[in-house]
């Protein structure tokens, strides 16, 4: 077994190889994972994504586009609650540098709302991306997700590989074993292949102006969302959809809205409310 | 008489060149255009930037105005097929189709020494 660690996207990574050659893949899955955030992350000012941001419209690069087809497609599917053009909220919310400066400084306003579901047109024979005017963009809800697929291919090609970007988990060539956390313990999930995500407001949370205030923006009130929901973890073909899929049953509101919604769409999920109630959905029910 | 036109000849032939040579020293050749005044020089060029930077904010303006509209139509269209969607959904379940089917998991039981490979936490 080989494993790789390093900090990216403002967190620990990990890979892991099921075998006992092929060790030479890891530092090039690593240099994915960097290229991959210094091109989407919205904290570098040197990245394709604060150009575009910066610039309202211009001409990016491939994985740009593919990223944001696949971040719109997203907000399709799940009826504008995962959006990628909640960059403004998250700021208003206080989340305006990486998340360990937040979380180490004081952030003196209470959360502001800020306009969410902004147009964002992506130009794919031309490579042009446009946004619509007052609006920018943040990946951080899909970005990992995608890295974690695409590095995930890359270690595949050495064996079975396990990808596990700060908790987001993509697997290959499994059984690979999963541990949760519940309400009141945890469970571990067995999984061949796909993804695991979870998305909650009991780590990514700071104090804004007095308030709590935390990552998980519901566009439609442009703040940080609320519901009796503490974390959501959901279980997908990829990692992109994992992740969506655990934000969206997130903002359904509360823990039985979102319990009936995986069970509609087949989502294997576990809900954790804040009471500590657990429920599992889908296969895991 | 051939002396006579060869004269004539000579003396048009003189004052042309006289001519030439008050024309040539008259535009005074041996001054270039760095001896234009400094301050003509940067006038004409700020002139000129601002005439650019004048018409790039205008084109700038332009396009904001055609964002604007075809965020406004995209908005209504987004916001009518969500609509379509919502109300499908609510008449059946199949509403799932747009997602990847859901890879197979289970949950398991691991001896009391063994640890999963990684554990998920919000992200």
């Amino acid at each position: 077994m080989l494993r790789h660690a390093f900090q990216c996207m403002g967190t620990e990574v990990e890979l892991v190889l099921r075998a006992d050659t092929g060790a030479e893949v890891l530092p090039r899955a690593e240099m994915e994972f960097r290229r991959l955030d210094a091109l989407l992350s919205r904290f570098r000012s040197d990245s394709e994504l604060s150009a575009l941001n910066h610039l309202g419209s211009c001409r990016v690069g491939p994985e740009l586009i593919e990223i944001l087809q696949a971040a719109l497609e997203a907000r399709e599917r799940t009826g504008g609650r995962f959006d990628p053009t909640i960059h403004d909220a998250l700021v208003g919310a206080g989340y305006d540098r990486t998340f360990e400066l937040v979380a180490a400084g004081v952030v003196a306003h209470s959360p502001m709302s800020a306009s969410c579901g902004g147009e964002v047109f992506v130009d794919d024979d031309n490579s042009m991306v446009e946004i619509e005017p007052g609006y920018r963009l943040d990946l951080g809800g899909i970005a990992k997700g995608y890295a974690a697929d695409r590095v995930l291919a890359l270690l595949a090609v050495a064996g079975p590989a396990l990808v596990d970007a700060g908790g987001d988990i993509a697997v290959t060539g499994g059984p690979w074993t999963i541990g949760v956390e519940t309400g009141d313990g945890s469970v571990v999930l067995e999984l061949d292949e796909g993804s695991v995500a979870t998305s909650g407001r009991d780590r990514r949370r700071w104090s804004a102006g007095g308030e709590d205030a935390h990552h998980l923006i519901d566009p439609t009130t442009g703040r940080p969302a609320e519901g009796d929901l503490l974390r959501v973890t959901a279980v997908a073909a990829t990692g992109m959809e994992a992740e969506v899929l655990a934000t969206a049953l997130f903002l359904a509101g509360d823990v039985d809205d979102a319990a009936a919604e995986a069970d509609v769409l087949g989502v294997p999920a576990i809900l954790v409310a804040e009471d500590g109630r657990t429920v599992l959905t889908g296969a895991l029910a | 008489m051939t002396n006579h036109i060869a004269r004539l000849y000579a003396a048009a032939g003189a004052i042309l060149a006289l001519f030439l040579a008050w024309a040539g020293i008259a535009a005074h050749p041996w001054q270039s255009d760095q001896t234009t005044p400094v301050a003509t020089r940067v006038d004409s060029q700020t002139r000129a930037l601002a005439a650019y930077e004048k018409r790039l904010k205008k084109d700038a303006r332009l396009v904001r105005k055609v964002v604007r509209r075809r965020a406004a139509e995209a908005r209504a269209a987004r916001q009518a097929a969500t609509a379509a969607a919502a109300a499908a959904a609510a008449q059946s379940a199949t509403a799932s189709s747009s997602w990847s089917p859901a890879p197979s998991v289970r949950v398991v039981t691991l001896p009391p020494a063994a640890a999963p490979a990684a554990s998920t936490k919000t992200s």
